[in-house]
């Protein structure tokens, strides 16, 4: 019996010490020290434990740079210029950079180890970013998919900007064994900081809407990254034409509810088109229709692609992108020029500009933020 | 069937955390290579074809985006919903890299659904893997027959 045993000790007592070589030559050789991390010419300068991501490093700092999928090179959103030499670009990273992004030394914060002092450089709106905990405050459901979440802020407000959009940080649960962050633009309004909302739609599959619809609830900590993104109203006199649909409506509720609020842009004529399939996908239509009967600079056209027809639907039908043509065509006053505003799925946002060009409205008067 | 060796390597990339957070695999204990064995015998038991299934799929796909984001009615019978993720996945076999997307196609007649990706298609169409049993884009050989009507 002994000696049946004796191989496969031995075995384990090799892998044993084997596995202690590793782990001692690990600790020597992956031991990068206190490093530097030196941002925008100057203006900052981290010293930090070297070994670990880019990405992890600046977030530990307090610094966020956006990340769809946890640092894992799967959402290409983490950009940032590095300017020392941190060897060629990964072939994880060359899918989510253009060879004009890679000239200048563009990479993905996530893929790139700190393992010497670095030369950075970084949007300056990234300072703003902070990491938020709040307790969600209230959950409405707005359709049989769409969920209105209010997050009420602990400590601090948050200073935003209409447009901007959020990192939910969802926790570990059921088969999700860690934790994921997932972007959602903000509906609520800058004047109240201490409060954020979101509209999150069910996707199937997805990890953090499933999250928000089968689990989370009143009462629930809970944690967010932001502001991000440069969507938003820009200041010149052109008539803006917003489109959307699902809960893409989520910042043009922040967008225009500010606009009312403050007055800003008052030479700005607002024209929103918002698609839904039946009226079971529709929602805040008394709400927007409200405020446009009370603010007469601005139209709201909902549209329905497929009305049943015991739905009694009054409003217009078709595909959004058909009734926007209609209505550049023949119902808006041409005279101050056109702004498309856009904010929805990537075959959505191309139909659109593809309807706003051949209006004459140029690609460089269309903004958008697109999640490809 | 596919080298065991290559499946093998797929497979660690399969893992929860590796490429996503959920992994490929649910709580399937089965190796990869049995459960593309078992899939490809239970695709010709009930004359599946993997080309034609993956050709359906992507047909569906294609007439889900003119929706624009929202649910569109598909020849009478289906209603699919396309949704869009930011960034891009690659296959775990490393032959690919795909939009990250989600594809809804549910049957108007029985509710009953289907769930998939790019990259399940891919996967189906290029390596005959379906996923493992409790993952969120299992495409289960009878669901599909159901589904697709094929």
């Amino acid at each position: 019996m002994s000696a049946i045993l004796v191989g496969p000790l031995a075995v384990a007592g090799i892998a044993a010490a084997l596995a202690l070589v590793i782990a001692g030559l690990d600790r020597v050789l992956n031991n990068y020290g206190v490093l530097t991390i030196r941002i925008n010419g100057g203006k900052m300068e981290l010293s930090v434990k070297g070994g670990s991501p880019l990405l992890s490093t600046l977030a530990a700092e307090g610094i966020f740079v956006p990340s769809a999928c946890g640092g894992r090179g799967s959402c290409g959103a983490c950009k940032c210029k590095v300017l020392s030499d941190v060897g060629p670009h990964l072939p994880t990273e060359t899918p989510y950079l253009s060879p004009e992004e890679m000239a200048r030394n563009v990479r993905l914060a996530c893929q790139v180890k700190v393992k010497k002092n670095l030369d950075i450089e970084l949007p300056e709106e990234l300072f703003r970013v902070r990491k938020f905990a709040a307790r969600v405050e209230r959950i409405r459901d707005l359709t049989y998919d769409i969920k209105e979440v209010l997050f009420a802020l602990e400590g601090q407000g948050i200073e935003f900007d209409p447009g901007q959009y959020i990192q939910l940080v969802v926790p570990p649960y059921d088969k999700v064994p860690e934790s994921v962050q997932r972007a959602y633009s903000m509906s609520s309004r800058p004047s109240d900081p201490h409060h954020v909302e979101l509209l999150i739609r069910l996707v199937p599959g997805g990890i953090a809407t499933t999250y928000v619809h089968k689990h989370l609830k009143e009462g629930d900590s809970a944690e967010l990254v932001g502001p991000f993104g440069d969507f938003g109203v820009r200041d010149t006199p052109a008539t803006m034409l917003c489109v959307a649909g699902g809960s893409g409506m989520a910042p043009f509720k922040s967008i225009l509810y500010h606009m009312q609020e403050t007055g800003a842009y008052p030479e700005k004529e607002i024209w929103y088109f918002f698609g839904a399939r039946t009226t079971k996908d529709m929602f805040y239509l008394e709400e927007l229709r409200e405020l446009s009967a009370s603010w007469p600079r601005f139209h709201f056209v909902p549209a329905l692609s497929e009305p049943r027809p015991d739905e009694g639907w009054q409003g217009e039908t078709g595909l959004i992108t058909d009734v926007l043509d209609r209505y550049i065509r023949e119902r808006i006053d041409p005279h101050r020029g056109f702004e498309g505003y856009l904010c929805g799925s990537p075959g959505m946002i191309n139909a659109c500009v593809a309807v706003m060009q051949k209006n004459g409205i140029g690609e460089d008067n269309i903004y958008y933020d697109k999640f490809a | 069937m596919k080298d065991t060796i290559q499946h093998k390597e797929a497979e660690a990339r399969m893992r929860t955390g590796a490429i996503t957070a959920q992994g490929f695999l649910g709580d399937d204990p089965r190796p990869v290579a049995e459960i593309v064995e078992a899939d490809e015998g239970e695709f010709r038991r009930l004359g599946l074809v993997f080309e034609i299934v993956a050709a359906e799929l992507e047909r569906l796909r294609d007439a889900g985006e003119g929706g624009l984001g929202e649910p569109v009615t598909v020849d009478g019978k289906w209603l699919v919903q396309t949704g869009d993720a930011r960034g891009r996945l690659p296959c775990p076999y490393g032959d690919g890299i795909h939009h990250k997307n989600s594809i809804w196609v549910r049957r108007v007649d029985s509710g009953e659904a289907l769930v998939y990706s790019d990259l399940s298609i891919h996967l189906l169409k290029e390596h005959h893997f379906l996923q493992g049993r409790g993952s969120g884009f299992r495409l289960e050989p009878h669901a599909i027959k159901r589904v697709l009507g094929l």
